[in-house]
Order: structure tokens, then sequence, then C-alpha cells
């Protein structure tokens, strides 16, 4: 009866170990074990080099992008399967993508396309244009051109959650009818036709080599889908001081609740909370090349006051997340590995080899 | 312009000529130099092309800040992200638009390096 027992207990410990799906080169999707600190899958991807995964509203799929000819990909969490893939390139005709969201049904793509038309002599390059997806039919059903005013890659170039390097921050409000493009600035869309509903100017950051700034987005599957809980960067018009906060924004009613903490440092890496929500993470960077200096920064989420800090050597370029569990934060990207730290005392823990170079892509990480 | 720096006679020469035709009011009256007050100021950063490199000329690449120091280390950790998106200038090929495979048969660029496609341009 005691092994019994001891058998159940180590089966409860085994399901709740968490999976992280990363984007590889040359062409997979990375199935890593957290509790056992390996992959345990590779999912060949038919259409190419994953650079952004998004997850549905359901967590139930992921939706890969690929950078070959324009696909994606949607594949099944529970069986790492692909359902369905399509490219959009043909021998006319290629396109950018920045940015990618689903709908909460996850019928439809978000994103922003430039069209590149092969004519006889010449490419014609488009201009860059909303665009919206079909699933289903695999296809682009509208496109709206983006006003002039409005930069092709936001301010950022980058969101967390998936967002990768080409991921641009894209949101949808849980009700499906406003977007949400995180960067220099939030902008707020209204989903059917692209018409802008409101723009909230944020701070620039000023470090090119980090990604997840302005208003970074934490992980999808451990965040709140009614709001997005940041790092948000401030500065006086006057003297220009910098100083960072905790902003949680409303994706239903558009509105900020923001908390300063104190002066920003050069930059941050995103943030990360804890699925419990009472702290939160980040890697902050003062100093560049030789002099760069990395430290982890814990958050409490009640006082919003940092609690502790360690310096920690992090890389040149590096992406920062979270185990499902919160007890692990993690360094990747620019590698083949995954740096792992314990959480409570910053203290690395292991480095997990991926057996192969890590994408843009991000990090989904799924209980 | 005030960050860049001549090299050589020619370029000082140019910088003197350029000294020569006079500076915009503003600036003389000042000295040319920036006035520095009690504020945070951005770091001049360099000028740095964006994209793949058109020409060969390895040992070029340098970081945000114009040295060395903060390449990934080793620099092939880095290489594939350059690829991809010619985010960075580098000695590498572009992925989008001439040499998708490239990188096919290396899953590793700093362990596997040597398994990169050779690239005639």
């Amino acid at each position: 009866m005691k092994q019994l027992i001891a058998w159940f207990a180590f089966s409860c410990v085994s399901a709740s170990a968490g999976t992280l799906f990363m984007g590889a080169y040359p062409n997979l999707l990375l199935v890593i074990d957290e509790d056992k600190g390996k992959v345990i899958d590779q999912i060949k991807l038919e259409t190419g080099l994953p650079v952004n995964i998004r997850l549905s509203h359901d967590k139930k799929l992921l939706y890969i992008f690929t950078n070959d000819r324009s696909g994606f990909e949607v594949m099944d969490v529970a069986t790492h399967k692909v359902l369905s893939h399509f490219v959009l390139n043909d021998a006319t005709h290629r396109f950018r993508l920045q940015g990618a969201a689903p709908d909460p049904e996850g019928k439809l793509l978000y994103t922003t396309t430039t069209e590149f038309t092969k004519l006889v002599d010449r490419y014609e390059v488009g201009k860059a244009k909303y665009t919206i997806i079909d699933v289903a039919q695999q296809k682009i059903t509208k496109t709206v051109e983006q006003p002039p005013e409005e930069p092709a890659t936001p301010g950022a170039p980058g969101g967390a959650g998936g967002g990768g390097f080409r991921g641009g921050g894209f949101e949808v409000s849980p009700d499906g009818k406003y977007l949400y493009q995180f960067g220099s600035n939030v902008l707020v869309l209204k989903a059917e036709d692209f018409s802008e509903v409101e723009k909230i100017a944020l701070e620039r950051p000023e470090d090119p080599s980090m990604r997840e700034l302005g208003l970074s987005i934490p992980q999808e599957s451990l965040s709140d889908p009614n709001q997005r809980v940041s790092i948000f960067n401030y500065s006086d018009p006057i003297v220009h001081n910098r100083v960072f906060g905790l902003a949680t924004f409303d994706l239903n009613k558009r509105r900020f609740d923001f908390k300063p903490i104190g002066p920003a440092p050069q930059s941050m890496a995103g943030m990360r909370i804890s699925p419990d929500k009472k702290e939160a993470f980040t890697v902050i960077t003062n100093g560049v090349g030789g002099n760069k200096r990395c430290e982890f920064w814990a958050l409490d989420m009640g006082t919003s006051k940092i609690t502790r800090t360690a310096e920690v050597p992090c890389r040149s370029r590096f992406t920062f997340g979270m185990s499902t569990n919160g007890k692990k934060l993690y360094l990747y990207g620019a590698s083949f590995d995954i740096e792992v730290y314990d959480a409570k005392t910053f203290k690395l823990e292991a480095t997990w080899d991926l057996g192969h170079d890590a994408t843009m892509a991000g990090m989904i990480a799924i209980p | 312009m005030k960050h860049l720096k001549g090299l050589n006679r020619k370029a000082r020469r140019i910088d003197d000529i350029v000294t020569s035709m006079g500076r915009p009011p503003s600036e003389q009256s000042m000295g040319g130099d920036d006035i520095v007050a009690l504020q945070n100021q951005t770091q001049q950063r360099p000028h740095i092309p964006m994209g793949c490199a058109l020409a060969f000329s390895p040992g070029w690449e340098v970081d945000s800040a114009g040295g060395t120091a903060g390449l990934c280390q080793p620099v092939e950790r880095d290489i594939y992200d350059c690829y991809v998106t010619c985010f960075w200038p580098a000695q590498v090929p572009d992925h989008l638009n001439n040499y998708p495979d490239w990188a096919g048969k290396c899953a590793t660029a700093t362990k596997d390096w040597r398994n990169l496609d050779l690239v005639f341009p």
C-alpha cells in the first residue's frame, strides 16, 4: 500500500512538470520536459524555420510562423501533431510578416505584412498592411494599409510571450473586438477594420540589443487573459529622469495602472510573474560591451518593491524566461542551451543542452 | 557628424574644409560643443548599416557601442540570428532571399559550423 501511495505521489509530481516549446534551427520545434531538463520531442516543420510561436486562447494549439516562405503551422499541444500547414508565398509574391496573434476562437490570425511582387524586371515592394489570415481557408482574407506615421515594426522589435524578434507584440482583447500592438507605443485598433481607437505613448528603450522592452508581455500561459502586467519605463519631459515601474494594462477597459518603483536601469529584459502572482522577476542590465553587468531582480507584486537582487553572468544577447511553476528562471537565446537558475537563490542550477540553436521565436511554457 | 573622426589625411582635410565652411550661429556661440546640463542624455551611438553585409570583409563586425566586447562569445552563437533576419550586420548569407538552406545541415553553429553550406555570391 505504501508503495502504491509513493507511486501515486511520484506520478503527481511528474504530472506537474511543465513543458517548454521552442523554435530551433534548422526547421524544428523542440519540446522540453522541465522536470527532466531534456528535449523529449522534435517536431519537424514542413514550412521552414520557426520565427514566432503563439499560444491559442484556450491553450490547446500552437500557431507557428516560419520564415522561409511565410508559412504557418498549427500544432496540437497535447499530441505534438501538426494539424495543418500552409505558406503565403508563391512564385511571384513574397510576404514579410511582423507580429501575429490568433483571435479568441482560433480562426483568424492578425498580423502585419509587406508584400514583394516579382515583376519582369524588378521586385515591387508594397506598403506595410494590417492583415487578417483565415486559418481554415489558409489565405489572406483582408488587408488594410498601415497609416504612414506608424512604423512597420513597433519601436521595441519584439514582445515576449512567443513574440520573438518578429513578434511585434500583437495582442487580441478577450472579446476579440480590439487589437493591441505593443511597441514604443501601445496602439489600440478595432479588430474588424484596423481603425485606430487609441494610442498610448511609452518611453523608448536605449539599448538596441535588448528585445523585450517597452511594455513587454508576460508568458502567455501564465498571464491573466484580461490583463497584462509588465515593466513600464517612464521619463519626465523636463529632466528626462527615467523611472521604471509595474504597469497593469486592462485589455477590456484599455486602462493602465502604473506603480513607479525607482530609477530605471539601462535596460530590463521583460518580466515574468510567478503563477501565484505574488512575485515577479526580471533581469536588468547596466553598461554596454565589456562593461555590461546584469542582475536578477525579484519584485513583490503586493508592495511593488524590489525584494532580492543578485548579479548574474549574462550573455551578450539573451532572452529571459521562467518555469511553469515559477521556481526556475531561464536565460536562453543566441545559443544551443538554456541556463537554469533557482528563483529563490538566483544560483545557477543547470545548463540544458538542446542540441540545436534556438531561434528568436521565444519560449512557450505550458503547465 | 561630430562623432566621426578622420583617420587619414584625406578625411582630415575634408573635416577641415567642412569646419572652415562655418558652423551654424548656435554652434559658434557655444564653441561647437554640446552643453550637458543636469539631465540624462542618450549616449551617441555609432552608425551601423543594417542588414546582411554586401561585401566579404571579415572582422569588421561590431556591437552596438562600436566595439567588439559586446558581441556574442564565441561569435558562432550569434551567427544564425544574423543570418535569418539580417538583424545585425555580419558576414553571413541572407536567409530570406537567396540562401534558405545555408544552415540546413548544421543544428548548432558553435559545434557544427563546418557543416554550414558554402556560398558563392
